[in-house]
């Protein structure tokens, strides 16, 4: 037996996320409390920045490595990279201090009681909690490892290293502790759950055939014939943990309540990220490990894209809470994204990765915007306190107002071109259905945009309304950013479309 | 080696793990059942892994056990954290965000 | 059975060395007794009650058994690489010190932010 081999070099961007983690870790133990908050902001800025320098530079590897556990290749080098962007925006938010007089939106120690002597100390003392940025370095990590998973084991490890931390990360509001708190129960209970589905499943698809190896999956897949009741058991209960991580209908009971409780800040970053590193994670399993029994998967995927869809949307409409209509449209959006992936093919991959990065930006955006509009519990997040917010606040109503219309979909934002280029993949893939409905959805999913934009501009501000903290570099710039790129990628969108189609094929 | 009746004992593991999670309302013991859920797919495994004459099978259970384990302690600072400040560790209890 | 020699040598030993130990300390070792001496765990720790009726048990337990879990699972990885060993040379050896040292990291956050100190 010779010792392994690893491409460390392949798997750099991961190893300098997953260091500065680990280092983050230590300054938590070893830098004094004054300092830490700097030094953590700095090192996970610039962590994320040289993982990205280092994914541009693998442009166009296609390795596997690590004894056949990660693949490196165009969709997992191009996930990795928006998720760097989009972790990069994140920290800007994390990293905000004067929306909360003098901390940031997170409880200064988690462990603390709500309202006891330890939290009124830590709150005179100004104490920031810095522990967020080595938790979401981790869950970067996390995030980057999953779409490049190229066997069972790495994939589940993935999922449980960018699950853990946004756990415990969800229950660290500033506000609103036992609402936090609560989310992260939900949140982890209901994870927890998902993943013991997805591992069990994992289990009979080995037991099937015989190795952990996606493409060895594959290779078995017509070879054993007599077993198939062993296969799908285990493909359908692996597909349980992958829709549960998207929020794919009937997996999504957690995403508005946790989307809801969770410190906004940590919601955007989730809301972003996760859905794009599952996404990228499920294209890998199923088109990869289990593409040559599509027939039997697709009319289950049709089904559930289907129902998210239409349930995310039409329970939006009855939605009163800012917070809770985001999650619910995240929801829908992760129905449109699925539309396309019933349609195996390259064009379906270029789409969806495409569609992720436009709806990361425009996620991002609009979370950060919820953070600004405040009263005195914290955020106002009521739909009623944001009518007529846009007298109150021309300039933050419109950025508001163009996420929300890039999340409908309407032309000249990423929103219009990522949904265009998913329902093409999913017509050419022969989905005519589901393009259908989700047109039909889309036409909904305007009317409720709309109506929110026609609260902010077009009635009366409350007399009691909220006001718009005033953020800021840190916040103005991620809003900026997330506003840019949606119109540029609604206008331009060539040159993102075209790197999406390089990348779009998977190695074997 | 014929894996039949260890994949029926874990898919029973399996059924109450994921029975216990929906049905008990105290977090630890839903969570104690998610941790059965979890030797179930490791029980699995290890059967499977000497069907097939392979090792990584059980390496794969060893890892299953390490998550586990990091996931116990997440959910107990979480649990915790929790029961702290609510003096209780009832699902139920936990209700103001809309179910 | 020369395959069970060092086996059998080792449970000798060990058999050997616990009742020297046993022995010697019961010989030389002072003998103070008081009343923590002579409680159950004579580690100077009050013991508690059992609770009566599903009563609570301190939090303290729990964090001090999460520190327990994942130090003590982690050495799981020990064991494959303790059996293959020579045959992955330096390569299992770098690799087994840095997940080590990764181990450790957590300890020492632990440490420094007071999670060990029991008050």
């Amino acid at each position: 037996m010779i010792a392994p081999s690893i491409e460390y070099s392949a798997l750099l961007p991961m190893i300098i996320v997953f260091g500065a983690g680990v280092v983050g870790v230590l300054v938590e133990a070893f830098v004094p409390r004054r300092f830490r908050h700097a030094v953590q902001v700095i090192l996970a800025l610039a962590a994320l920045a040289a993982a990205f320098v280092q994914v541009v530079r693998l442009g166009g590897t296609e390795i596997i490595g690590a004894v056949g556990s990660v693949a490196i290749d165009g969709p997992a080098l191009f996930l990795q990279g928006t998720v760097l962007v989009l972790a990069f925006i994140s920290m800007f938010f994390f990293a905000e201090r004067r929306i909360e007089a003098g901390g940031n939106a997170f409880a200064p120690a988690a462990s603390s009681l709500p309202g006891s002597e330890e939290e009124r100390v830590l709150v005179q003392q100004r104490a920031l909690q810095t522990e967020i940025y080595p938790l979401s370095m981790l869950a970067v990590g996390g995030m980057m490892l999953f779409p490049a998973a190229n066997d069972l084991l790495a994939m589940f490890v993935a999922l449980e290293v960018l699950s853990l931390p946004l756990y415990i990360l969800c229950g660290m509001a500033r506000r609103r502790r036992l609402l936090s708190q609560e989310a992260a129960m939900k949140y982890f209970l209901l994870g927890a759950f998902a993943s013991g589905f997805f591992i069990f499943g994992a289990s009979f698809v080995y037991g099937f055939a015989g190795s952990l190896e996606f493409a060895e999956i594959d290779a078995a897949l017509g070879a054993r014939v007599g077993q198939e009741g062993l296969l799908l058991a285990g493909v359908g209960m692996m597909a349980v943990g992958l829709l549960f991580k998207i929020g794919a209908v009937p997996f999504h009971a957690w995403t508005p309540d946790v989307y809801q409780g969770a410190p906004t800040q940590v919601t955007a970053f989730m809301a972003a990220c996760t859905k794009l590193a599952a996404f990228g994670a499920m294209m890998r399993l199923f088109y990869v490990g289990l593409g040559g029994i599509r027939t039997d998967w697709q009319p289950m995927l049709w089904a559930v894209a289907i129902a998210t869809m239409v349930v995310g949307i039409v329970v939006a409409l009855s939605q009163t809470d800012i917070k809770r209509m985001l999650a619910y449209s995240s929801i829908a959006h992760g129905g449109f994204i699925l539309t396309a992936f019933v349609a195996v093919d390259e064009l379906a991959i270029a789409a969806i990765l495409f569609y992720l990065a436009a709806y990361g930006f425009v996620t991002l955006g609009a979370f950060a915007v919820v953070t600004l509009v405040r009263d005195a519990g914290g955020e106002a997040t009521h739909l009623s306190k944001w009518a007529g917010l846009g007298r109150r606040s021309p300039l933050l109503a419109a950025t508001f107002g163009l996420f929300l219309l890039a999340l409908a979909g309407i032309p000249l934002t990423s929103g219009f071109v990522g949904k265009l280029t998913v329902f093409t993949a999913a017509f050419q893939g022969g989905a005519m259905p589901l393009v259908i409905v989700g047109v039909l959805v889309s036409a909904v999913a305007a009317f409720f945009y709309v109506r929110v934009i026609v609260l902010m501009f077009f009635s009366d501000p409350a007399p009691e309304g909220p006001t718009v903290a005033v953020p800021s570099v840190w916040t103005t710039a991620g809003i900026a950013v997330g506003a840019v790129a949606t119109i540029v990628l609604g206008v331009l969108p060539g040159p993102l479309l075209d790197l999406a189609e390089q990348a779009a094929l998977f190695i074997r | 080696m014929n894996p039949t009746s260890y994949l029926v004992l874990a898919t029973i593991l399996f059924t109450l793990g994921s029975g216990g999670v929906l049905l008990r309302r105290n977090a630890l013991v839903a969570f104690m059942s998610v941790e059965l859920m979890l030797n179930a797919a490791n029980l699995a495994f290890v059967a499977f892994a000497r069907m097939h004459g392979a090792l990584d099978g059980q390496i794969v259970a060893f890892f299953v056990m390490i998550i586990a384990a990091a996931e116990v302690v997440i959910g107990l600072a979480i649990i915790v954290m929790i029961f702290r400040t609510r003096r209780s560790a009832s699902v139920d209890d936990a209700s103001l965000l809309k179910l | 059975m020369d395959l069970y020699a060092p086996m059998i040598g080792l449970i000798i030993l060990g058999a050997v060395f616990a009742v020297f130990s046993v022995v010697v300390s019961t010989v030389i070792g002072p003998k103070r007794y008081n009343r923590a001496r002579l409680d159950s765990y004579e580690c100077g720790i009050e013991p508690t009650p059992q609770p009566v009726g599903g009563g609570r048990i301190p939090i303290k337990y729990y964090l001090t058994a999460m520190t327990f879990i994942i130090f003590d699972i982690e050495i799981i990885f020990l064991y494959p690489w303790a059996v293959r060993f020579d045959h992955l040379g330096v390569f299992g050896f770098v690799a087994m010190v840095t997940f080590l040292f990764l181990i450790t990291v957590p300890f020492v956050y632990e440490w420094r932010r007071g999670g060990l100190e029991w008050d």
